[in-house]
């Protein structure tokens, strides 16, 4: 059998390209290239959303319409690590200790097989454990100290700090107060909330002829979690003072990481306590997935306030200094410039140069995590039939958990890495979620590669519009100059989209069938 | 059940009743498997022999009865660890899997590292159409290759009870006289439970045969002793 070549999808991007090329006739080389150069960026952020979004969707038939939101909370969590060391240092504790309750499920577990009650008073009993729970995270959660920024005090608010950090100058907030009870106490009362909210879930969930064991492996987790949690905490101060004076490279860095892992553990958290119960019904997903959008959204308002900002560049992209704009690549690396000079026209290093190579990079290490290792082998043969997989001996159930985590992991990544430049907003997560969908219906919705190539043609017929709103396209034997309006830019992937599903439903490069 | 040769149990199936979503589909089997025999469900389409094998899978939902494997309970149990207690199952339709090549749809049965390499041999002289084939997408191949590969992967790991199910399905005779072959062979090393239309491919192969009908097993017996028994053939499997 030979392999069928898809010949509208190729004559439909010959036509998307010959589209491009008439449509840089108008304009400067300089223009063209910085014009393409940001598609190129904008489609490589898109990329990030989207793939995870394909991923997820691929081997897990749900809709993550959260990813959205997990691309914002990135960015947020990104911004926190970056610019406010202090917050983060003084938060980690208490998250890791939140954690430890959960690792210990296996002993949850164990303990609710020992109890001896019939399975309705375990239940019954449950809930009255995650009602304690409540009980306990409001008596000890508000007592626990934080170093934070202010939303409604101008000097001590997320745009300040930002300003600040951008101007070189890191002012410590006013520093967290122990509230009637010792820090170290208010650390492991989180931990006991998490336990007893664990155990009450535990005894809920409880079904029979389970085997339990208490290996000491099992304990590694919450070991871990527990110790490191507590070494933070005793060291907080001298922790604080080495991300402050760091230098910003590495800051941003540790900045993505931090969002990437954090990204992971909400994707992991959401697929194991929410999705799960819900495989069955996919239109609840479909609603759950929307809420808890939006409830990060709100979340995030609240916590970060509703201004935007960003994430100050770090040294590497921000010189300006003798020697920039660069204009040889040697230059970017000499003088930290935060542009180059090519075809006469200033090109933004971070934002038109970096953005795509990570992209492109993400592209090919996801590309090599699916066709290379056991893990993709499995989540490819289950993006068909998840149950033969599991019928061979597979625990597909953790691949699924896996695959999500990873999904929302690439969301926060794309979140951190684009707030230098598109800066962190409420809205921010809505717009990519939107980019991503428009995307992955063009090239195919289960379809990695297919998410690639649909997410640069949006963000270059985005970037291509905006250019023409500012100096417009003259339409021929006319002397009219239309210029795009900024509600057309939207409009105009859309249009893209539709016309892609008119001639092929399935996408560019998704499945016939 | 008359035991002639084989005298130990390695499978009870003990009046199961199943369910796919609120369908009543298996309202009472009850049968055994004895180790290292070949024991073959028969009965018309839609009887409940591919819900039986599924049901032992646990890929549908068991909600009577009891199923025990080497005397172990194993209904409750999620899927893959049904698979883990070393049972091999090779669905209807082949699955195999389209975006795998030939040695990934090996390897993916794989249930601990080098599975693959220790069978390699064994594998590549059963079927030596795989061999050839090896770096093809798992559909680029012929329909008899297909159930090749989906019987071959079951023999990846170190399986000691097979569910085969319609492995005949669409195949031409000739591949079909290759097949019973391969499963004669297969059946020395691991205990098999077979569905299949072709009586012919049953026939030859089982050494018990359970008929189902409308969900209830109501009759088994020796394979040799049904296959002079015309007027039971007849009336249970519309064949003669």
């Amino acid at each position: 059998m030979k392999k069928k070549i898809n010949i509208t999808g190729i004559l439909l991007i010959a036509a998307f390209i010959v589209f491009l090329v008439l449509a840089g006739r108008g304009m400067e080389p300089r223009d063209l290239l910085i014009t393409t150069l940001r598609g190129f960026s904008v489609g490589s952020v898109t990329f990030l959303v989207a793939a995870g979004f394909s991923l997820i969707f691929g081997l897990l038939d749900v809709l993550n319409l959260a990813q959205g939101t997990l691309y914002m909370i990135g960015a947020y969590i990104g911004w926190t690590v970056f610019v406010r060391p202090d917050t983060f240092i003084d938060i980690t504790p208490l998250i890791l200790f939140l954690m430890a309750g959960f690792a210990l499920g296996f002993l949850w577990d164990y303990l609710a097989d020992k109890i001896t009650l019939d399975a309705r008073k375990k239940k019954i009993l449950g809930w009255v454990f995650v009602v304690l729970s409540v009980v306990l995270a409001v008596l000890i959660l508000p007592r626990y100290p934080i170093a934070m920024w202010e939303l409604d005090n101008y000097a001590q608010s997320p745009i300040s700090f930002s300003y600040m950090a951008d101007q070189g100058i890191r002012l410590p907030v006013s520093p967290a107060e122990t509230k009637g009870i010792p820090a170290m106490v208010a650390l492991y009362g989180s931990f006991l909330i998490s336990a007893v909210l664990a155990f009450g879930l535990a005894l809920i969930r409880y079904k029979e002829n389970r085997q339990h064991s208490l290996h000491w492996k099992k304990w590694r987790v919450f070991g871990i979690l527990i110790i490191l949690g507590t070494l933070i905490m005793a060291f907080n101060t001298p922790l604080t003072e080495w991300l402050m004076n760091m230098n910003t490279n590495l800051l941003f860095v540790i900045a993505a990481i931090i969002a990437v892992l954090s990204g992971i553990g909400l994707g992991a958290l959401m697929e194991t306590t929410m999705i799960q119960p819900l495989y069955s019904r996919p239109v609840y997903q479909l609603m759950l997935t929307l809420g808890l959008g939006t409830i990060g959204m709100q979340l995030v308002k609240a916590i970060w306030g509703m201004p935007e900002f960003v994430i100050p560049k770090p040294e590497m992209f921000r010189g300006s200094g003798p020697g920039c704009p660069a204009t040889t690549v040697k230059d970017v690396f000499t003088h930290h410039c935060s542009t180059i000079m090519i075809l006469g026209g200033r090109v933004r290093v971070y934002d038109e140069i970096v953005l795509p190579i990570v992209g492109v990079i993400i592209l090919v290490l996801v590309w090599l995590l699916l066709k290379k290792t056991r893990i993709g082998m499995i989540i490819r043969a289950g993006v068909q039939d998840s149950n033969m997989v599991e019928a061979l001996g597979i625990n597909v159930r953790r691949v699924f958990t896996l695959v999500f985590a990873l999904g929302a992991g690439l969301a926060a990544l794309g979140g951190v890495l684009s707030a230098p430049s598109y800066g962190l907003s409420v809205s921010m997560g809505e717009k990519f979620l939107l980019n991503a969908l428009i995307a992955l219906a063009i090239g195919g919705l289960t379809s990695y590669p297919g998410a690639a190539l649909g997410s640069l043609m949006v963000g270059l017929i985005q970037q291509f519009m905006i250019k023409y709103g500012q100096i417009g396209i003259p339409i021929p034997f006319t002397d009219i100059i239309f210029k795009p309006t900024p509600a057309i830019i939207p409009a105009s992937t859309m249009l893209l989209m539709v016309i892609v599903l008119l001639i092929l439903p399935n996408g560019l490069l998704g499945r016939q069938d | 059940m008359k035991l002639t040769s084989h005298s130990e149990i390695i499978l009870e199936v003990q009046g199961i009743q199943s369910y796919i979503t609120h369908y009543h589909i298996l309202e009472n089997v009850t049968f055994d498997v004895p180790k290292g025999s070949i024991v073959a469900l028969l009965g018309r389409n839609g009887a409940g022999k591919t819900t039986t094998l599924k049901s032992i899978m646990n890929l549908v939902d068991v909600r009577e009865g009891q199923i025990l494997f080497e005397g172990q309970q194993i209904q409750g149990l999620t899927p893959y660890e049904v698979a883990q207690r070393d049972i091999g199952y090779v669905p209807e339709h082949r699955a195999i899997f389209r975006d795998l090549s030939v040695l990934e749809n090996l390897r993916i049965a794989e249930r601990k590292k080098g599975d693959f390499d220790a069978k390699r041999e064994m594998i590549f002289e059963l079927f030596p159409d795989l061999k050839k084939f090896i770096n093809l997408r798992g559909t680029e191949l012929s329909g008899g290759q297909q159930q090749m590969l989906a019987i071959a992967r079951a023999l990846v790991p170190e399986n000691r009870l097979l569910l085969i199910d319609e492995p005949s399905e669409g195949l031409a005779p000739v591949i079909i006289e290759q097949l019973i072959e391969v499963i004669a062979q297969l059946a020395k090393q691991s205990t098999v439970i077979l569905v299949d239309q072709n009586f012919l491919v049953t026939s030859k192969l089982a050494d018990y045969y359970v008929i189902i009908e409308e969900g209830k097993s109501v009759e088994r017996g020796v394979m040799a002793e049904l296959i002079n028994d015309h007027a039971k053939i007849q009336r249970y499997l519309g064949v003669a």
